[in-house]
């Protein structure tokens, strides 16, 4: 069995009547790609940023490597080793791509950054492996905003490459990717789970689903409705029924 | 006419650490404070009691005036900085507000609408000094640890902060200590130009440290170019040396200099802002991005 990184349970938010997410329990254990599916307006994105402390709890906890980080600010999460990449990347637009990735290795909000050369070694050599990894090192010198649409998804990973993370939440990576992009996309997460990082993953094009995760957790109305491997959710007629918009009338 | 340069360097020098730091904290971090004279005023007022009750040291004046400037601001920036955007602004315009009021009421520690007068001149080992050197040491200090912070990842830190605050906080970054960090770091630097403001007049009052100021500093700093190193300097130059320019010129009345000189900042903004979006030193793409 392998070590679970991250487990969240019961976790609830309401926003006024709606209520978001319904008591998601999830596990993400190391080394494993974790999809999470449903439809718009599921709660899959609520759910990330229920765990990383950028909305409050309205029940529910949650643990990394089996610290409570309910409560916790977001920077104090991401501090604990959990690495998050936005829907809408959310880049440091007017800086260079290298400054875009150098920032994620520095975390310290003081004038200078603990450690001394030595620790600025290394940050430097994480961000040139994250440049490389990403493909983005001739585009060092270019400014976040000028980058082409798959580039800058790709800054956006490599800001979670060089955040040196064991637990990445990724919200909609791939989308909009073309099929060569989405090939070394795959070859990243591989990469990082080989070496033991927990990944989850908000996708909706559910090939790229089968093609990269090892579970699947298929959530709707804010509950986790089915959790297993790719191959039976995907060929389950009545999860397929709901994603694809073919809602069962619920009984009157 | 030696004079006349003399003070007028002076007050540039001062006017160049005011813009540099009110730039460090707009070009980098992008808080748009518009109470840096309020910081401005404490460093004086502070500076100028040290020279009229303790000694006219103006090291210590100095020392005193940033240690009151960026102590106050940080009691005042942490419940200001939860506030973004266009909101702080606005609670930074209530603060000069009060600031400013303050000035005015307090009388024992600021002599109130008269002022502080017969502030004695900075004295070194009981040897009388002009204010610019010393000015000019300050502003030199200050523009050197601004480029340092600037390159280094302090500098990326406040960056990444005003281009994405919360994908800075994603990555561990606590920006509410950055950021107040950075305001404190500015706002005594602030300080430390009402110290020699003081020590060089020997004569302050609330006029040096309202809104007019505060609006002055801010437009220094777009008009020279926000998040450069040498725009806010070459805009407090442009903006200090804008009057004396005038009074030269014959065919306008003293009376109308005023007059004169608010015309042309207004058509000097409006035209840089439509000819040259970033200032004047500034990279003349970051102003016209789309994003």
């Amino acid at each position: 069995m392998t070590e679970v990184l991250l487990k969240s349970e019961n976790l609830a938010r309401a926003f006024g009547g709606v209520q978001a997410v319904a008591g998601v329990s999830l596990s993400l254990p190391a080394g494993q790609v974790t999809a999470l599916v449903g439809p718009n307006g599921a709660g899959k994105t609520t759910t990330f940023n229920l765990i990383t402390g950028n909305l409050r709890a309205d029940s529910g906890t949650a643990h990394v490597r089996g610290k409570p980080v309910m409560g916790l600010k977001p920077w104090q999460v991401a501090r604990l080793g959990v690495a998050r990449s936005f829907q809408d990347l959310r880049l440091f637009t007017h800086m260079t791509v290298r400054e875009n990735v150098l920032a994620a290795t520095e975390t310290a909000a003081w004038f200078w950054q603990p450690g001394g050369a030595r620790a600025r070694a290394t940050r430097e050599d994480r961000a040139v492996t994250a440049l490389e990894a990403t493909g983005l090192s001739a585009l060092a010198d270019a400014r976040a905003v000028d980058l082409a649409y798959a580039e800058r998804k790709f800054l956006s990973m490599a800001r979670v490459l060089a955040a040196d993370a064991d637990i990445w939440l990724l919200d909609e990576p791939a989308s909009g990717l073309d099929l060569s992009s989405r090939l070394r996309f795959g070859e990243l997460l591989r990469a990082a789970t080989a070496r033991g990082v927990a990944i989850c993953l908000i996708e909706h094009n559910l090939d790229v689903v089968a093609e990269l995760s090892d579970r699947i957790a298929f959530l709707d109305q804010g509950r986790v409705l089915a959790e297993g491997d790719p191959q039976s959710i995907l060929r389950d007629p009545a999860l397929a029924a709901i994603y694809f918009g073919d809602r069962p009338q619920e009984a009157a | 006419m030696t004079a006349f340069l003399l003070n007028l360097a002076t007050l540039a020098a001062i006017s160049g650490i005011l813009a540099s730091t009110l730039n460090f904290i707009v070009g980098y971090a992008g808080i748009f404070s518009v109470a840096h004279a309020v910081f401005f005023g404490l460093g004086a007022y502070g500076g100028a009691q040290v020279a009229l009750l303790l000694v006219p040291d103006p090291f210590l004046a100095c020392f005193v005036a940033a240690l009151i400037a960026g102590g106050l601001s940080l009691c005042l920036a942490l419940p200001a900085l939860r506030v973004r955007g266009e909101y702080f602004v606005a609670a930074s315009l209530g603060l000069q507000m009060v600031a400013a009021t303050l000035f005015a009421e307090l009388k024992p520690l600021t002599g109130g609408i008269g002022g502080l007068v017969g502030i004695p001149r900075p004295e070194i080992f009981g040897t009388v000094v002009p204010v610019l050197p010393l000015a000019l040491a300050a502003l030199a200090l200050i523009l050197f640890l601004t480029a340092r912070l600037q390159r280094g990842a302090f500098g990326r830190t406040l960056q990444s902060i005003r281009d994405a605050d919360s994908a800075a906080e994603a990555l561990g970054k606590n920006v509410n200590a950055a950021k107040t960090l950075a305001v404190a770091f500015a706002c005594a630097g602030a300080g430390v130009a009402g110290a020699l403001y003081a020590l060089h007049l020997s004569f302050i009052n609330v006029e040096s440290f309202t809104l007019d100021q505060s609006i002055q500093i801010m437009a220094m700093v777009i008009i020279g170019g926000t998040g450069t190193l040498w725009g806010p300097l070459v805009g407090a130059i442009m903006l200090l040396s804008l009057p004396a320019v005038l009074s030269f010129i014959p065919f306008i009345p003293p009376t109308e200099v005023g007059a004169v000189q608010q015309i042309i900042y207004g058509l000097a903004m409006t035209l840089l802002m439509i000819f040259r979006p970033a200032g004047l030193v500034g990279d003349q793409t970051k102003g016209r991005s789309t994003s």
